[in-house]
C-alpha cells in the first residue's frame, strides 16, 4: 500500500492524534517501514510545527495538541524502532524540585520533549533530589530536566547534580534546566548541560546538544 | 533631611466606592443571573469536584463540619460554603502602629486600598536602573518610599531577600519593613514558623498580644495552587492566621488557559473554588476573623508562554472577580499597576494606566501590584511611584460628582452672567482646591518646560523617587526600642531555627 507521507504530517500539524494513530497503526500493518514513517512522515510534520510555531502562525496549545499526536504516534512505533532509528529522541526524566510546587512551566517543557518523540517520565512537584537519582538509575535517561521557579529551591539542582556524580552516572544523560528564575549563568555554574528560556527553545537546545556530542 | 510629603487622608486612601447615593461611578461587568451562575458553578465545584487538601488537621476540620473526605481530596456541601460566608466579618480595622489614624484601613465593601505586591526575584536597582536581585536592603526602601507616598493604602515588599540565609527572606522582610513603615504591610511567609516569627514582631510592635488582638497592624498573604489543591503550607499558614485572628488573604494565581479554564467564567469558579477552601477553614477555626480573597487572574499569554501582567484580560477578570466576590460578600483582593514590560517605558505606563483605572472602577478593596514589572519577576520601585500619581487620578474619577445646590451653583451663574469669568468668585475659591494636582505629570507652558531642564516623565519619576529615598526618613526613630530590640531577637531565634532545620 502507498502511504501518504503528506497526511501523515497534515494530521500531526492539525493536531488529529485519533487519525494519526489509525494512519499509524495501517502504515505499521501494511509493511512501511518505521524508520521510514518517523522520517518522511512524523517528523517533517513536526518541522512544520516548529516553523510555524516560530512563525508566530501557531500558537502554544496547538503546538501541544500537535506534540501529543506526535507522541501517541510514538507510542506505536517506539517498540518497533532501533536506538539507531530514534537519533536523539530517546527517553526523559523529567519533574520540579524539592519544596517547589510551580508545575505548569514544566509541564510545557515535557509536552514539547513528547513532540519531539522522547518518552517524558513526568514525575511530579516538590520532588527530593534521590527522586530523581532513583529514577535516573532505574530508567536510564537521555535527558534528565529539572524545573525550578523559586530562587529559594534552585540549589537543589545542582544538588541533584552531585549527587548524579557521586552515583557515577552524570555522564550517561544530558541535564537540561528551567524555571523562570533560572539562568544561563546558574546552569554553568551548577554543571548541567543546559538550559532553556521556554519550553520550546529546551527542545531545540537538546537537539543541537545531542547532533554536537555525537558527531 | 526631613522632607515634606502629602499626607495620607481620606480621599487619597480610601473613598467610598460606590456610595449609596450613586456619587461614585462604577463599572459592572456581570449581572446579577451571571453573578449567581458562577458563584453555583463554585458551590458544584466544591461539592462535587472536590478540592485537595494535603493537610491532616485540616480535612479533620473539614470532614467535622460535614465535609466528605475521600484520601486528600475533600467534598464541601453547600450549607458548609454558606455556613462559612455568613460568619466573616463585614467590616475589620487594621491599625497602624504608631496610632495614625489617617493610615488607618477599614477591610469593609465599600473602601478600596491600592498598595504594590510581594516576592518578584529581582528589583530595578534605584541608583544604576537596572535588574538585579532583590537584596535586603530594598524591603526598606519600598517600605519607606511607600510609605511617604499618598495612594499607597497598605505595603508589600516589591521583592523576596536574596541576601539572608536561605528560607528567612519572608522574617527579614517584615522586621525591616515594620520598622520603616507605619502603613500596614501585607506579609508572606514560607511555612508557619516564619508565620509565627513574623506575629511575633508584629505583637512587639502593637506592644502586646491582648494589644494585637484588638488593634491588629498588619495583613497576611497566602495561595492555594490552581488548579483546586491547597498545598499543606498555604493552608496550614492560613490555620495559624485563623488561630490568631491574623486578619489574611487567602487566594491563588490563576492562569487562564494554563491552571484554569480559558474561559474568564470558568477561570473564576475555579478561581474562586480554591480561595473559598481557605475562607471555610478560617471560619471553622475562629468564625469572625477576617478573610478577603481574589488573587491574580490573568492569562497564559499562548505565544510566549508567559503569564501576563499586562493583558486587558487581567483587568477584566479582576474587576468580574471583584463582583461575584462581593456577591459572596467578601472583600476582594485584585491587581494593578503590573506591566510585561522589563524598563520603565510607554508600555509600562500604558498597561499600569489601563489596570489601574480599571480596578478603581471596579470597587475592589485590596488592590495589589503595582510596581510589577517583567510579568511579576522584577519589582521596580519606580513603577510604584508612577503608579501612585495614577491611582491618585482614578480617585478622581472614581470620586464622581456631587451634584446638590451648592455644586448647582446656579446663583453664582447668575452673578457672573453671560461673559466674564470665574476667578474672583467665592465660590470658585472654595471649590478650586479639590481639582487634583499632578506631582509627575506635566502641565508646564513649553517655555517653562524648557527652562525646567525639559524633563521627560521618565526623567521626573526617577527624580521623585530618588528623592524620597535620599531624603524620606520615614518612622524609623519612632520605633519604641523594647520593640526593636524584640524583632532583633526574633531574627536571632529564626536563625537558628533555620540552622537546625533548613525546612522548618
Ligand atoms: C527541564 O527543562 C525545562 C525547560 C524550560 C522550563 C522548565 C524546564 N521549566 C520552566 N521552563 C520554561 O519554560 C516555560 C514555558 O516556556 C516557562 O515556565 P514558567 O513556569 O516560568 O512559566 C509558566 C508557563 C507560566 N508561569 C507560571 O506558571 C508561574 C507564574 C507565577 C505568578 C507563580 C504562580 C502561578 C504560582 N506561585 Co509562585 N508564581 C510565580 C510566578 C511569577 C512568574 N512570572 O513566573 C513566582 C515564581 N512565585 C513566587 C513565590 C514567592 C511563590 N509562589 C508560590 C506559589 C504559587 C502558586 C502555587 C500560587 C502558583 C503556581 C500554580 C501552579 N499550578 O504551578 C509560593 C511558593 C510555593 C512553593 N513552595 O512552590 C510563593 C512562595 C508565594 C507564597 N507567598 O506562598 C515568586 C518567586 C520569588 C523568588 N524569589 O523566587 C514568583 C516570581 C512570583 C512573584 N512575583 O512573587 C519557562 O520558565
Amino acid at each position: 500500500m502507498n502511504i501518504d507521507f503528506e497526511r501523515i504530517s497534515e494530521l500531526i500539524t492539525k493536531g488529529q492524534i485519533e487519525q494519526l494513530q489509525e494512519q499509524t497503526n495501517q502504515a505499521i500493518e501494511t509493511g512501511t517501514e518505521p524508520a521510514i514513517l518517523l522520517n518522511k512522515g512524523l517528523l517533517p510534520g513536526m518541522d512544520k510545527v516548529g516553523q510555524l510555531w516560530r512563525n508566530g502562525d501557531m500558537f502554544m496549545p496547538e503546538v501541544l495538541r500537535s506534540a501529543k499526536a506526535m507522541s501517541k504516534a510514538m507510542d506505536i512505533l517506539r517498540p518497533h524502532l532501533s536506538k539507531d532509528d530514534m537519533g536523539s529522541a530517546g527517553k526523559m526524566v523529567l519533574g520540579t524540585v524539592a519544596g517547589d510546587l510551580h508545575d505548569i512551566g514544566k509541564d510545557l517543557a515535557g509536552m514539547m520533549f513528547e513532540g519531539a518523540g522522547y518518552e517524558v517520565l513526568n514525575i511530579g512537584i516538590d520532588q527530593p533530589n534521590e527522586a530523581f537519582v532513583n529514577a535516573a538509575i532505574e530508567h536510564k535517561p537521555d535527558v534528565l530536566g529539572m524545573s525550578a521557579l523559586l530562587t529559594t529551591t534552585m540549589p537543589r539542582m545542582g544538588e541533584v547534580i552531585n549527587s548524579l556524580k557521586e552515583s557515577g552516572i552524570r555522564d550517561e544523560m544530558a541535564v537540561i534546566i528551567g524555571g523562570a528564575p533560572v539562568t544561563k549563568e546558574f546552569a554553568d555554574e551548577i554543571g548541567a548541560d543546559l538550559y532553556a528560556p521556554n519550553a520550546g527553545s529546551a527542545v531545540e537546545l537538546t537537539k543541537q546538544y545531542f547532533a554536537q556530542n555525537n558527531s | 533631611m526631613q522632607i515634606s510629603v502629602m499626607p495620607k487622608t481620606n480621599l487619597t486612601m480610601s473613598t467610598r466606592t460606590n456610595y449609596s447615593i450613586q456619587q461614585t461611578p462604577h463599572f459592572q461587568i456581570l449581572s446579577d443571573n451571571q453573578k449567581e451562575r458562577i458563584y453555583n458553578g463554585m458551590l458544584r465545584t466544591l461539592q462535587y469536584t472536590g478540592a485537595n487538601v494535603h493537610h491532616e488537621g485540616a480535612r479533620e476540620l473539614f470532614k467535622k463540619a460535614g465535609c466528605k473526605v475521600d484520601g486528600i481530596k475533600v467534598f464541601f456541601p453547600s450549607e458548609v460554603i454558606t455556613n462559612a460566608l455568613a460568619t466573616v466579618p463585614p467590616v475589620t480595622e487594621v491599625f497602624p502602629w504608631n496610632g495614625d489614624e489617617s493610615k488607618k484601613i477599614t477591610i469593609e465593601k465599600d473602601r478600596s486600598y491600592f498598595g504594590p505586591g510581594p516576592t518578584p526575584p529581582n528589583f530595578i536597582d534605584p541608583d544604576t536602573l537596572e535588574r538585579r536581585p532583590y537584596i535586603r536592603k530594598d524591603a526598606s526602601t519600598v517600605a519607606r518610599v511607600c510609605d511617604a507616598l499618598p495612594n499607597m493604602g497598605y505595603v508589600q515588599s516589591l521583592g523576596s531577600i536574596s541576601d539572608v540565609s536561605n528560607g528567612l527572606a519572608d522574617v527579614y522582610e517584615f522586621a525591616d519593613m515594620v520598622r520603616n513603615t507605619t502603613t500596614p504591610i501585607m506579609s508572606w511567609s514560607f511555612t508557619r514558623n516564619g508565620c509565627r516569627d513574623i506575629h511575633r514582631m508584629a505583637i512587639a510592635m502593637a506592644g502586646g498580644e491582648e494589644e494585637f488582638r484588638h488593634r491588629p497592624n498588619y495583613i497576611f498573604y497566602g495561595e492555594p495552587i490552581s488548579p483546586l489543591v491547597s498545598d499543606f503550607h498555604a493552608i496550614d499558614k492560613c490555620m495559624y492566621c485563623a488561630e490568631n485572628r491574623i486578619p489574611q488573604v487567602y487566594s491563588p494565581c490563576a492562569i487562564g488557559g494554563g491552571t484554569v479554564p480559558a474561559t474568564h467564567a470558568g477561570q473564576l469558579v475555579v478561581a474562586l473554588s480554591e480561595s473559598m477552601v481557605g475562607v471555610i477553614a478560617s471560619q471553622l477555626i475562629s468564625p469572625g476573623t477576617s478573610v478577603i480573597i481574589g488573587g491574580v487572574q490573568s492569562i497564559l499569554d499562548m505565544r510566549n508562554s508567559i503569564y501576563s501582567y499586562g493583558a486587558p484580560e487581567l483587568s477584566l477578570l479582576s474587576a468580574a472577580h471583584t463582583e461575584v466576590v462581593h456577591y459572596c460578600g467578601l472583600p476582594m483582593y485584585s491587581q494593578s499597576g503590573c506591566t510585561d514590560t522589563k524598563k520603565m517605558d510607554i508600555q509600562s505606563a500604558m498597561e499600569a494606566a489601563l489596570s489601574i483605572n480599571a480596578a478603581m472602577m471596579s470597587g475592589a478593596n485590596f488592590v495589589h501590584d503595582n510596581g510589577y514589572t517583567e510579568s511579576g519577576m522584577t519589582g521596580d520601585i519606580f513603577q510604584a511611584v508612577m503608579a501612585d500619581e495614577l491611582i491618585g487620578m482614578a480617585r478622581i474619577i472614581e470620586a464622581g460628582i456631587e451634584v446638590n445646590e451648592e455644586t448647582l451653583a446656579v446663583d453664582v451663574i447668575k452673578n457672573v452672567g453671560s461673559g466674564g469669568h470665574y476667578l474672583y468668585e467665592d465660590h470658585t475659591m472654595k471649590w478650586f482646591r479639590k481639582h487634583w494636582q499632578p506631582t509627575l505629570m506635566d502641565r508646564n507652558s513649553y517655555e517653562s518646560w524648557q527652562e525646567k531642564g525639559q524633563k521627560t516623565m521618565k526623567d521626573r519619576i526617577i527624580e521623585k523617587t530618588r528623592n524620597l529615598i535620599d531624603n524620606y526618613e520615614g518612622p524609623n526613630n519612632e520605633v519604641p526600642e523594647n520593640a526593636d530590640q524584640e524583632i532583633e531577637k526574633i531574627l536571632q531565634e529564626a536563625e537558628v531555627r533555620i540552622k537546625n532545620d533548613p525546612e522548618s
